[in-house]
């Protein structure tokens, strides 16, 4: 699993590792039972604070998407399920990113539907090139 | 005056337990004041960040906590002593890297020098220091004048690591060490707190380097704090608003919040306010405002912001 972080996020270290986490359910790169790295190893390849990994992991196990073993480490919990909680959340993570883009643009939430079932659909924006470009 | 009073931010860090305090700490180098009755709070554990122009103490102050400068008022606790009265003992307790990159007699070699070190540091670990010669690329059988400024930054790192001490005092760390052994040193001091029980405390004018590792900042200027306070405290309450605003807006007569720093264009401003998000945030829509977006500000950033205040507040 790979995790990456933005320094020019606006979201807390710790809450960007567990985002992380959670995407990877999601996109199936990690799956129940698998190993996460040590608090040591992430922290040293991210060159973040150890303790903000262990934050993560300890939000991350209070929310039943990990398991600590003691002495063994850091795991997937068994029964987590992508498409039943984490996919619907990591959309409404999507979700407020957009809005919060297009809001900086000075567009409403109508303007951004519209345009996403455009893009979607091979609608006039297809192709990313701009209105009137062809 | 005191702290208190001057400073736009937060100060006082609460009960502790601290690795390091100073109360009204002042130290004067002739006429100049270089530290002008500081109350420094240093969390165990914690990796506090000293952030501050040239000539704003940090490294007076680093120098005071090692019993290297004479301070003349207030007090000091460094691991629970006095580093003016038993200073030998509290250098032994602390890993420093000094701002002045020479060290050891440049007849000796490097790993006589790293020999020579184990006598002050009871606790040294002979095991990690060849791990970490290894690691920066360490010749021991270099003569120590016979070093670059990076090469000799290497042996001083390696050198403040090596006995685990409970508080490092790193003085500009990454000073002159090219970006690979930088990135390196990151995930070296990473690893190290990983492993290690240590209080940190860094000066560094490249805070976006090691803005990941840090829990604590601290800004100076002039020999006293601007703000002093978790790095999540500061990510929280000192935060940037951007509004579209009417033409000739005079701004609302009450804002729940300190504005630290005004910018913007006519009809969009950019404040920098400390305060409540949503008590600034309504703040400004009741006085006509509409606030498009409001987003945290890195250390770097927020340094610039309460330093700038304070040199308009002075001119």
């Amino acid at each position: 699993m790979k995790i990456r972080l933005s320094h020019a996020d606006g979201r807390p270290l710790y809450v960007q590792i567990m985002d992380e986490v959670r995407s990877g359910l999601v996109r199936g790169t990690l799956r129940p039972e698998d190993p996460l790295p040590s608090v040591r190893e992430l922290s040293s390849s991210l060159r973040v604070n150890p303790r903000t990994v262990s934050q993560a992991y300890a939000a991350l196990e209070r929310d039943g998407v990990v398991r600590v073993r003691h002495g063994k480490g850091t795991f997937v919990a068994p029964g987590v399920r992508p498409d039943e909680k984490e996919r619907p959340r990591l959309a409404r993570e999507v979700a407020r990113r957009a809005l919060a883009d297009a809001s900086r643009n000075g567009l409403a939430l109508a303007d951004l539907m519209t345009a996403l079932q455009e893009v979607e659909g091979g609608g006039p924006h297809r192709d990313g090139r701009k209105e009137g470009g062809q | 005056m005191t702290d208190m009073a001057m400073a736009a931010l937060p100060i006082d860090l609460g009960s502790g337990p601290f690795a390091v305090t100073t109360q009204g700490l002042g130290k004067r180098f002739g006429s100049v004041r270089a530290l002008d009755g500081l109350d420094l709070q240093v969390p165990e554990g914690a990796v506090y960040v000293l952030v501050g122009p040239n000539g704003a103490g940090k490294s007076t102050l680093i120098r005071t906590l090692m019993g290297l400068v004479r301070y003349q008022a207030g007090t000091v606790s460094v691991l629970g002593r006095d580093p003016a009265d038993r200073g030998a003992e509290v250098r032994a307790d602390i890993g420093y890297v000094p701002e002045d990159y020479r060290f050891g007699y440049a007849w000796m070699t490097v790993g006589r020098w790293l020999e020579h070190q184990t006598v002050y540091h009871p606790s040294w670990d002979a095991e990690y220091a060849r791990e970490l010669c290894t690691r920066y690329d360490i010749d021991p059988g270099r003569k120590c004048h016979t070093l670059s400024k990076g090469q000799s930054r290497r042996v001083q790192l390696a050198l403040a690591l090596a006995h685990r001490p409970p508080l490092l005092l790193l003085d500009e760390p990454t000073d002159g060490l090219d970006h690979v052994v930088r990135d390196e040193t990151l995930s070296i001091l990473s690893e190290h707190l990983a492993d290690s029980p240590t209080t940190v405390v860094i000066s560094t004018h490249r805070v976006y380097e090691v803005e990941p590792l840090v829990d604590h900042v601290g800004v100076l200027s002039e020999g006293r704090l601007l703000g002093q306070l978790p790095r999540d405290e500061l990510r929280g309450g000192l935060l940037r608003y951007w509004a579209d605003v009417p033409e000739g807006w005079s701004g609302p007569g009450e804002l729940g919040g300190r504005v630290i720093r005004r910018s913007g264009a006519a009809r969009a401003i950019e404040w920098t306010v400390w305060g409540d998000r949503d008590a600034v945030t309504r703040g400004l829509s009741e006085a006509g405002a509409a606030v498009r977006e409001v987003a945290p500000l890195s250390v770097d950033e927020a340094a610039v912001a309460l330093l700038s205040e304070t040199r308009r507040e002075a001119s």
